[in-house]
């Protein structure tokens, strides 16, 4: 637990890094963390990087019709699992979140099988790739529909709240989410209840195509807390222990009963928007460049082997470690095989009602 | 046995499901301390505090989305919509989350919960507080869609959409909720979910209504049995799904079939029932199915009770499908 409660200042001017970019702690705590949460810390990002990297041969080799890269994105991600308490925390991720759900503990072979959406995917192929979820971890199956899913997790905040049940629900989303209604409608109605919700914004400057300055005239989304009477964090997402020690801070405080916080975790995206974009149309080169040299898991290496904690030796194991999980849990998933045609009428309702079952029985004889 | 309205039969059963579920809870605008801008909900904050009744900021897109979560997250949400005109900021909650979460996830979050909105013209409320809008739901896969026209059923179909494990969207014709009582038990009862009533048995023709139109329909059926026509009279009570196999069993007996809405006509429920009815029992049908519906206008204020189907437009398109 955090010794010093509420540490962190929100609104700061300048955003919350613990690490620096050579490697160096630079908080004014002790840091008190133990080697293998550390060096879990760097195989969670190191395993969503290599998975990104495995997403990209899927589409190359046609095995998927979609991809979300995540690249750049890790430390955020593994920083925002590691400060919940998985499996009884609730979380509403994004579609942006593959790495996240690796750091939460989903089964590779659960999002390969949502990747192919086929039948190793607990959601039965339903949706398009990068629409995770799980029931098993209370990971909210993501909506396509950009910030429709905050509503919902501030519901499920004032349900924790109302039965005690000493949860909290933690919402993430993208820097273009913080421009809907529903966005503003949803934290508004957690923060008037003071529920047990953190809102993670991952801030990667462009919605698509549309750069930061096209989304909204604040001068951080984390200003646009105070809209709502709610603390915002301005944090270096690139930067694994900023993002986890903030995140543990506002998620413990929220389970203590004082209400919603807005994080805004700076990350870049280093790939394009999707496996459908082109983002050299909108972004020089020199800029993904420039965002690649602060990359955060050579960031997060440099701080380990400051610490004693890495060598070139573990790395590799790791590596190999981690690619040979993730080529089979691929192998695993493709052996599954494909998800029975009539199941597309199935979990409409909990039971069919005429007309499905009248449709059903059309494919069924059309497929005889 | 207490003789109430519907909005008091709304109460009753939202009374009685809370009393009996603790998950059970009211979520809304004014729903708290005013208990309702049509008092549906009154003395329910009192009874059962402002977290289980609970008064929410003016944002149709947090009641509903909240609703979902709330449900996916065990408990059994009843949200009010204050009209049904303004439900569409949350539509996007309703269509993209709460129809589709069991869908999505494969079965493994479901959304069950009750949208509770007043409905329908005949108040002099214009366009924003007469509409009909059953048929975007209806048209959404995932959700179920009742609306109703008497305080017995209303009593006991939201009982069953609060029991019901999927999302139930409940609508009330506001022009109803005072101005017919009816006997009412006091104790438990049921009424399923997809089922339509027979309100009045007869064998020249079906008149096939719900809702607010019931009121036009029961009287035009009235006036033909003064000249010897004699009309059944099917009550759909839910539109999604509707009962088809109570509507193709009268009209497969009678050979004529009205169907009659206050919604608009174009890619409505009328029309719904009206195709079904012309592609199943081509056969044995004496004439074309007609719609007697609202028309493809906003809500007009000045002729409020002309937009709506009246019992003279019932009688004329009668006369068509006797004459035919």
């Amino acid at each position: 637990m955090i010794k010093h409660s509420w540490m962190f200042k929100p609104f700061s001017d300048l955003p919350i890094a613990l690490v620096d970019e050579g490697g160096d702690w630079v908080a004014d705590f002790p840091l008190e963390l133990p080697p293998d949460f550390l060096r879990g810390l760097y195989r969670d990002m190191l395993a969503a990087r290599l998975l990104d990297e495995k997403f990209v041969i899927l589409i190359r080799t046609g095995k998927t019709s979609f991809i979300a890269p995540h690249a750049g994105h890790e430390a955020a991600q593994a920083g925002i699992a590691q400060a919940l308490q998985r499996g009884h925390d609730w979380l509403f991720p994004y579609y942006r979140d593959m790495g996240l759900m690796v750091a939460m503990g989903v089964p590779l072979r659960e999002i390969f099988g949502q990747m192919l959406g086929n039948a190793a995917d607990p959601a039965k192929g339903r949706q398009m790739p990068s629409h995770p979820g799980s029931k098993a971890l209370n990971i909210f199956t993501v909506c396509s529909a950009i910030a429709s899913h905050i509503p919902p997790a501030a519901g499920a905040a004032i349900s924790m709240k109302l039965k005690g049940s000493g949860q909290v629900s933690v919402c993430t989303f993208g820097d273009g989410a913080t421009s809907e209604g529903d966005w503003y409608a949803g934290i508004n109605f957690a923060a008037v209840q003071g529920a047990p919700a953190v809102f993670a914004c991952l801030n990667n400057r462009y919605a698509i195509s549309v750069d930061l300055s096209h989304q909204t005239a604040a001068h951080r989304i984390a200003d646009k807390a105070h809209a709502f009477g709610i603390p915002g964090y301005r944090v270096d997402g690139m930067d694994v222990l900023g993002s986890y020690f903030v995140m543990r801070e506002v998620i413990e405080r929220a389970r203590a009963g004082h209400g919603p916080a807005l994080v805004e975790l700076e990350v870049y995206r280093y790939g394009p928007h999707s496996s459908a974009d082109d983002d050299s149309r909108y972004r020089p080169k020199e800029e993904v460049e420039a965002a690649k040299r602060r990359d955060p898991i050579e960031r997060f290496r440099r701080f380990l082997e400051k610490q004693g904690l890495w060598n070139l030796e573990w790395e590799e194991m790791l590596r190999a470690d981690l690619k040979a999980q993730i080529d089979r849990a691929l192998e695993e998933a493709e052996a599954m095989g494909e998800v029975p045609a009539l199941a597309m009428f199935d979990d409409v309702f909990a039971e069919p009602t005429w007309n499905l079952r009248e449709q059903r029985e059309l494919v069924r004889e059309e497929l005889r | 046995m207490p003789t109430l309205t519907i909005i008091q039969a709304i109460n009753a059963a939202l009374d009685e499901e809370m009393a009996r579920d603790t998950r059970v809870m009211v979520l809304g605008e004014d729903v708290g301390k005013r208990g309702g801008v049509f008092l549906a909900t009154e003395g329910l904050q009192q009874k059962y505090g402002p977290d289980r009744v609970m008064d929410t900021p003016l944002s149709e897109a947090a009641i509903i989305g909240a609703a979902v979560g709330m449900a996916a997250h065990g408990m059994r949400p009843v949200a009010e919509i204050q009209f049904a005109d303004y439900v569409f900021p949350g539509f996007d909650q309703l269509v993209s989350q709460a129809a589709k979460l069991r869908y999505r996830s494969g079965g493994q979050f479901t959304a069950p919960m009750v949208v509770r909105m007043p409905t329908g013209g005949g108040v002099k409320g214009g366009h924003h507080h007469s509409q009909s809008p059953e048929a975007h739901f209806a048209h959404t896969a995932g959700l179920k869609v009742v609306v109703v026209s008497g305080p017995y059923d209303t009593k006991g179909l939201l009982k069953s959409a609060i029991r019901d494990d999927d999302p139930v969207v409940f609508m009330e014709p506001k022009r109803l909720y005072r101005a017919v009582k009816e006997e009412v038990p006091s104790q438990e009862y049921l009424i399923p979910i997809g089922k339509a009533a027979i309100r009045r048995q007869g064998h020249d023709l079906t008149l096939i209504s719900y809702g607010g139109s019931m009121v036009e329909t029961q009287k035009a059926a009235e006036e033909l049995a003064g000249v010897g026509i004699s009309a059944e009279v099917i009550d759909l009570r839910t539109v999604m799904p509707w009962d088809k196999e109570a509507v193709l069993a009268s009209v497969a007996r009678t050979g004529r079939a009205l169907v009659i809405a206050e919604a608009p006509r174009m890619a409505s429920v009328a029309s719904e029932v009206a195709a079904t009815i012309a592609e199943e029992l081509l056969d044995q049908l004496e004439a074309p199915p007609l719609r007697v519906t609202g028309f493809d206008t906003p809500y007009p204020y000045a002729q409020d009770k002309l937009y709506m189907p009246t019992v003279t437009r019932i009688l004329n398109a009668a006369k068509r499908v006797l004459d035919y």
